[in-house]
C-alpha cells in the first residue's frame, strides 16, 4: 500500500518537474541563442515570453475548439517574432556598434514599455487561458493524478528540441549560427550577411519564448510583469548552463526545473532560494557555467555594420570647488521656503543621488555594469531597521553601521563576480541581488518577511539632536550624502580612481601594466557596495519602515536609469539622473499609471540618441560657447578640458 | 589595370593611428609578399582591404571599383578572400561543416570550388573531415581556414602570415599549396615575416614598417637589398 502511495506521487513529482524543465528551456533556449550570435543578453525575453502568453489568450477569446486552439498555439509565436523584428531591426541595430552595455539596457528599456504596454492593452489583472476540452481533464498514471495538458508539454517541448537540433546542426543556416556564435567576425569576412543573420536569430528566438509563452499560459495565467520573473529564472539557467550554449540551457532548464519542484516539498519557504545558491555554487565551481568557456568578446568593429560607433567622449575638467559650493548653499536654504512636501522629495532625491553615484563608481569609472546594487541598498535599509527595532541600537551607531554590513556582503559577492566580466558580470550580481532578496522576502522570523519591519524609531543623535522631523531629517540626509558624495568625488580622481579608468579603457592594457585588475574592481564593488548600504539606511530613517520590495532586481534598475539619463562619463551625471528620475517619479506617479512606459521610453531615447546622458550632451555644448571665452571658463572649470 | 590598388589609405584603431598613406597594387595572377615586423601594419592593411576595419580616408579599389566604405561580406563576396592570423577555424564545426559554411551559392564563378576540389588540393583535410575545427592540428587548422576561404570563389586570396608558428616541414608543403592556388588562377598576397618564405613563392614585394611602405621591388632586388632587411626586418 505504501509504495503505491509513493509510487503516485513520485510520478506526479517527476512529471511537474518535467513540465517545469520543459517551460524553462522553450524560454531559455531562445535566450541563449540569441546571446550566443548577437552578443546580447536580451533582458526583454521575458517580456517576449509574455506577449506570448497575451497572445494565445487573446486568439482563444474568438479561435474555439481544438483546431482553434491549435491555430492560436501556433500564431501567437509568429505574432511575437514579427514584434521582435521590428525591434531588432528599428532599435537594435542601430546600437551594435556602442558598448555592450547599451545593448542590454536597451532591451531594459524594452521591458519597462512593453509591460506597461500590456497593461494597457489587456489590464492589470491575471487572466487564465481556457483549453479546450480535449486537453482540459487529466488521467491517472501510477496511481498519481496528471493533467492532460501536462503530457501534451512533455510532448511538444522535445518535439520543439529536436526540431532545434536539427536546424542548428542539418541546415545550413544552422551550421552558420554556430560558426557565427563562435566568431562573428569571420564569418563576416566569409561573406555572411550578419545583419540579416541577427534579424534571422532574433526572431527565432523569440518564437521559441512565444511558444513557451503561448504553452505555460493555458497551465499558468498571465499577467503585466509574469516576464520579470520568467526572465530571472531563465538568466539562472543559462548562466548555470553556459551563456550561449544550447546543451547548457537544456542541462540548465532539467537542474533547476527538479530543483524547484524538490524544493516547493522540502523547503517551502527558501524554493527561491535554492535555485540561486544553485547557480553561486555551480559558478563558484566554474565561472563561465557547466558548459561555458570565457568569451573572446570578438566586438563589431567599425563600419562592420555599416556605421561608425558614436564616440562618447569622457569629459575631463572638473568644476571649480567655488561654483560646486553654490548648490551645496541653495540647498542648505531650500526649507527657509518650502514645505515638508519639497523637503521630503529632495530628501528622496540626496538618497538616489548618493546610490546613483556610488553606482557609477562601478559602470562610469570601472566600466562594471552592476544589476545588484538593490541588494546592498536592502542591507543597509535592514542593518538600520533591524538593529533599531531589535536591538535598540541608537540611530548614528546603526546608520554607521550600515554600510559595514553592505560592504561586508559586498566583499562576499564580489568576490565571485569580479571573476567574470561584462554581461556575465551583470548576470551574477542579478543573481546574488535576487539571493537577497528571496531571504528577505521569505524569512519571516527575522526580516519580517513580506511585511518588512514597520515603526523604524528615529532616536536623537549624540548632543540630542532630533532628525525625526522632516525637516532635521532633510538637514541629517543633505549632510551623509554631501560628505559622501564628496568622498567617492575624490575617490574617483585620486590614483585608485585612475587605475580604476584605465581599467575600464583597456582591461587588458592595464593588466599588462602590473594592475592587479580583479583586486581593483573588488575594491570598487566593495566601496560601491558600502555606499549604497548607506544610502539604504537612510531610507529606513526617512520612511520609518521598509518592506523588501527595496531589494528586487526591478530596483536595481534604477541607478543604472538615472545614470544613464545622467551621463556615465561625467561625476554629476548621476545625481542629474537622480533628480530627473526622482521628481519623475513622484509625479508621474501621481499623474499617470504608465509611469514606467514613460521611463522606459525616455532611457529607449537616451540610449539610441544621447548616450552620453544629458550632462554629457550639456558639457559638450558648454565647452563649445564658453570654451572661448577664457573668464568664463577660469570660474566655471577649474581646468580646461583636456584631451 | 591592378586587381587591387590601395591608394593613400590611413586606417586607425579608435584614436591611434595605425596606417599612414599606405599605397600598394596588386595584378592579376601575381603573388605579392606584404614584409614587416610585428606590429608593422601588416594585418591592419588586410582588415582595411576586407573592411573589417575599414580606413578613414584613402581609396581600396578591386577591379578598378571602390570597395572600402563596403561592409565585410560585401567586399568578400565581389571576390576578396581573407585568411587571417591566428587560423581561425570554427572550432565547433566539424572540417566538412567549416568549409560548407563558407559555400557561396548566388555567386556564378566560372569553375567554382567545391568540397571536393580542397579536398584534392588539401587531402589531408578529407582525412579528418569529421573532426572538429578544434581537434586539428595547426598545420590543419591553417589549411582549413585557407580552404574554406577559397569555397568563397575569391579571385584574390589576403593570406595573413601562414607560416608563422609551423614546422620547416609544413612550411615546404604550405609554399607548394600557395603556388598551386596561384595555378587555379587564384592572385594572392601575402603578408609575412618569414623572408625565405616569400622567396620561394612571391614575384614581388612591399616592406611595410611603422605604418607605411618603405620599400617595393621584385622579390629578387629585395633578397639582394641587405640594408633593407637590416632595417625593415628582423634578418
Ligand atoms: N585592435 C587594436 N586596437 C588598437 N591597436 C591595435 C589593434 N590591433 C593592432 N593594433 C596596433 O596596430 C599596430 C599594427 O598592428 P598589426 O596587427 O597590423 O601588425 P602586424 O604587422 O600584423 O604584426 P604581427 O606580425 O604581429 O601580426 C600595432 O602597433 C598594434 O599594436
Ligand atoms: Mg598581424
Amino acid at each position: 500500500m505504501m509504495a503505491t502511495i509513493d509510487v503516485s506521487f513520485l510520478t506526479v513529482q517527476v512529471l511537474s518537474a518535467l513540465r517545469q524543465a520543459a517551460f524553462l528551456f522553450l524560454i531559455s533556449s531562445g535566450l541563449t541563442l540569441i546571446f550566443g550570435v548577437l552578443n546580447i543578453l536580451n533582458f526583454a525575453h521575458g517580456a517576449l515570453y509574455m506577449l506570448g502568453a497575451y497572445f494565445i489568450y487573446a486568439l482563444t477569446l474568438h479561435l474555439t475548439g481544438p483546431a482553434g486552439f491549435v491555430v492560436a498555439l501556433l500564431a501567437a509565436p509568429l505574432g511575437v517574432a514579427l514584434i521582435a523584428a521590428v525591434i531588432e531591426t528599428g532599435l537594435l541595430r542601430r546600437i551594435y556598434v556602442q558598448e555592450e552595455i547599451y545593448q542590454l539596457l536597451l532591451t531594459y528599456a524594452l521591458v519597462l514599455i512593453i509591460d506597461d504596454l500590456a497593461k494597457i492593452v489587456f489590464g492589470p489583472e491575471y487572466k487564465s487561458i481556457p483549453k479546450p476540452d480535449a486537453i482540459s481533464g487529466a488521467v491517472t498514471i501510477f496511481g498519481g493524478t496528471v493533467p492532460v495538458y501536462t503530457l501534451l508539454v512533455l510532448v511538444l517541448a522535445p518535439a520543439i528540441a529536436l526540431v532545434l537540433w536539427y536546424l542548428l546542426y542539418r541546415t545550413r543556416t544552422g551550421k552558420i549560427v554556430r560558426a557565427t556564435s563562435s566568431d562573428r567576425e569571420m564569418a563576416d569576412a566569409l561573406g555572411i550577411n550578419m545583419s540579416a543573420l541577427f534579424t534571422l536569430v532574433f526572431a527565432f528566438g523569440a518564437i521559441l519564448a512565444g511558444f513557451g509563452g503561448a504553452l505555460a499560459g493555458p497551465a499558468r495565467t498571465v499577467f503585466p510583469g509574469v516576464g520579470t520573473e520568467v526572465i530571472i529564472e531563465s538568466f539562472v539557467v543559462v548562466v548555470i548552463g553556459g551563456l550561449g550554449n544550447l546543451w547548457g540551457a537544456l542541462i540548465g532548464s532539467l537542474l533547476i526545473g527538479t530543483l524547484e519542484t524538490v524544493g516547493i516539498i522540502v523547503f517551502p519557504e527558501f524554493e527561491m532560494s535554492l535555485i540561486y545558491l544553485l547557480m553561486v555554487a555551480i559558478l563558484v565551481v566554474r565561472p563561465w557555467g557547466l558548459f561555458g568557456r570565457p568569451l573572446k568578446i570578438k566586438a563589431l568593429s567599425e563600419k562592420n555594420l555599416g556605421m561608425e560607433a558614436q564616440e562618447i567622449s569622457p569629459v575631463h575638467f572638473s568644476v571649480n570647488p567655488l561654483v560646486r559650493v553654490i548648490p551645496v548653499l541653495l540647498l542648505l536654504a531650500v526649507p527657509l521656503v518650502t514645505g515638508r512636501f519639497y523637503q521630503y522629495l529632495l530628501t528622496q532625491i540626496f538618497i538616489a543621488s548618493l546610490v546613483a553615484v556610488a553606482f557609477n563608481l562601478l559602470l562610469g569609472t570601472t566600466g562594471l555594469l552592476s544589476f545588484g546594487q538593490a541588494a546592498f541598498y536592502g542591507v543597509g535599509a535592514y542593518t538600520v531597521g533591524l538593529l533599531a527595532t531589535k536591538a535598540g541600537v541608537s540611530t548614528l551607531p546603526a546608520l554607521l553601521l550600515a554600510p559595514v554590513f553592505a560592504a561586508a556582503v559586498a566583499a562576499l559577492i564580489g568576490f565571485f563576480c569580479v571573476r567574470l566580466s561584462g554581461v556575465h558580470f551583470a548576470m551574477l550580481t542579478l543573481a546574488f541581488g535576487q539571493l537577497v532578496f528571496t531571504i528577505a522576502f521569505k524569512w519571516y522570523g527575522f526580516t519580517g518577511g513580506d511585511n518588512g519591519i514597520q515603526g523604524i524609531p528615529v532616536r536623537p543623535l549624540p548632543g540630542g539632536v532630533e532628525i525625526g522631523s522632516t525637516q532635521a531629517m532633510y538637514y541629517f540626509a543633505l549632510a551623509v550624502v554631501g560628505v559622501s558624495v564628496e568622498i567617492l568625488r575624490r575617490i574617483r580622481s585620486s590614483p585608485f580612481g585612475s587605475t580604476l579608468k584605465a581599467i575600464r579603457e583597456n582591461t587588458q592594457r592595464a593588466a599588462y601594466l602590473g594592475v592587479n585588475v580583479k583586486l581593483y574592481q573588488w575594491a570598487a564593488f566593495v566601496i560601491a557596495g558600502a555606499f549604497t548600504g548607506l544610502a539604504g539606511g537612510l531610507y529606513a530613517l526617512m520612511e520609518k519602515s521598509i518592506t523588501p520590495d527595496i531589494i528586487h532586481w526591478t530596483k536595481s534598475g534604477e541607478p543604472v536609469f538615472m545614470t544613464i539619463i545622467g551621463g556615465i562619463y561625467t561625476f554629476a551625471g548621476p545625481m542629474v539622473g537622480a533628480v530627473v528620475f526622482t521628481v519623475l517619479n513622484s509625479y508621474l506617479v501621481a499623474w499617470t499609471e504608465k509611469w514606467a512606459l514613460v521611463l522606459g521610453i525616455i532611457l529607449l531615447v537616451m540610449v539610441l540618441l544621447l548616450p552620453g546622458g544629458v550632462v554629457g550632451f550639456v558639457n559638450e555644448k558648454a565647452r563649445a560657447a564658453f570654451g572661448k571665452r577664457g573668464w568664463v571658463r577660469r570660474w566655471t572649470f577649474s581646468k580646461s578640458a583636456a584631451s | 589595370m591592378a586587381l587591387l590598388e590601395l591608394d593613400g589609405v590611413n586606417t586607425y584603431y579608435g584614436r591611434s593611428h595605425i596606417l599612414f598613406d599606405v599605397s600598394l597594387s596588386v595584378a592579376k595572377g601575381e603573388v605579392v609578399a606584404l614584409l614587416g615586423r610585428n606590429g608593422a601594419g601588416k594585418s591592419t592593411t588586410f582588415r582595411s582591404v576586407i573592411g573589417l576595419t575599414a580606413p578613414r580616408s584613402g581609396e581600396v579599389r578591386f577591379k578598378g571599383e571602390k570597395v572600402n566604405g563596403l561592409r565585410a561580406f560585401r567586399i568578400c563576396r565581389r571576390g576578396i578572400g581573407f585568411v587571417p592570423e591566428d587560423r581561425r577555424c570554427f572550432p565547433d564545426l566539424t572540417v566538412r561543416e567549416n568549409l560548407e559554411v563558407a559555400t557561396r551559392r548566388e555567386k556564378q564563378a566560372e569553375n567554382p570550388w567545391t568540397v571536393d576540389r580542397v579536398y584534392a588540393l588539401f587531402p589531408r583535410l578529407q582525412e579528418r573531415e569529421r573532426n572538429l575545427g578544434s581537434q586539428l592540428s595547426g598545420g590543419e587548422q591553417q589549411m582549413l581556414t585557407i580552404a574554406r576561404t577559397l569555397m568563397t570563389n575569391p579571385e584574390l586570396l589576403l593570406l595573413d602570415e601562414p607560416s608563422e608558428g609551423l614546422a620547416p616541414l609544413v612550411v615546404a608543403l604550405l609554399a607548394e599549396m600557395i603556388l598551386q592556388i596561384r595555378k587555379e588562377g587564384v592572385t594572392v598576397l601575402l603578408a609575412e615575416q618569414n623572408l625565405h618564405f616569400c622567396a620561394k613563392v612571391a614575384d614581388r614585394g612591399y616592406v611595410i614598417d611603422k605604418g607605411s611602405v618603405k620599400y617595393e621591388g621584385t622579390m629578387k632586388d629585395l633578397l639582394a637589398d641587405d640594408e633593407v632587411k637590416e632595417k625593415y626586418l628582423a634578418v
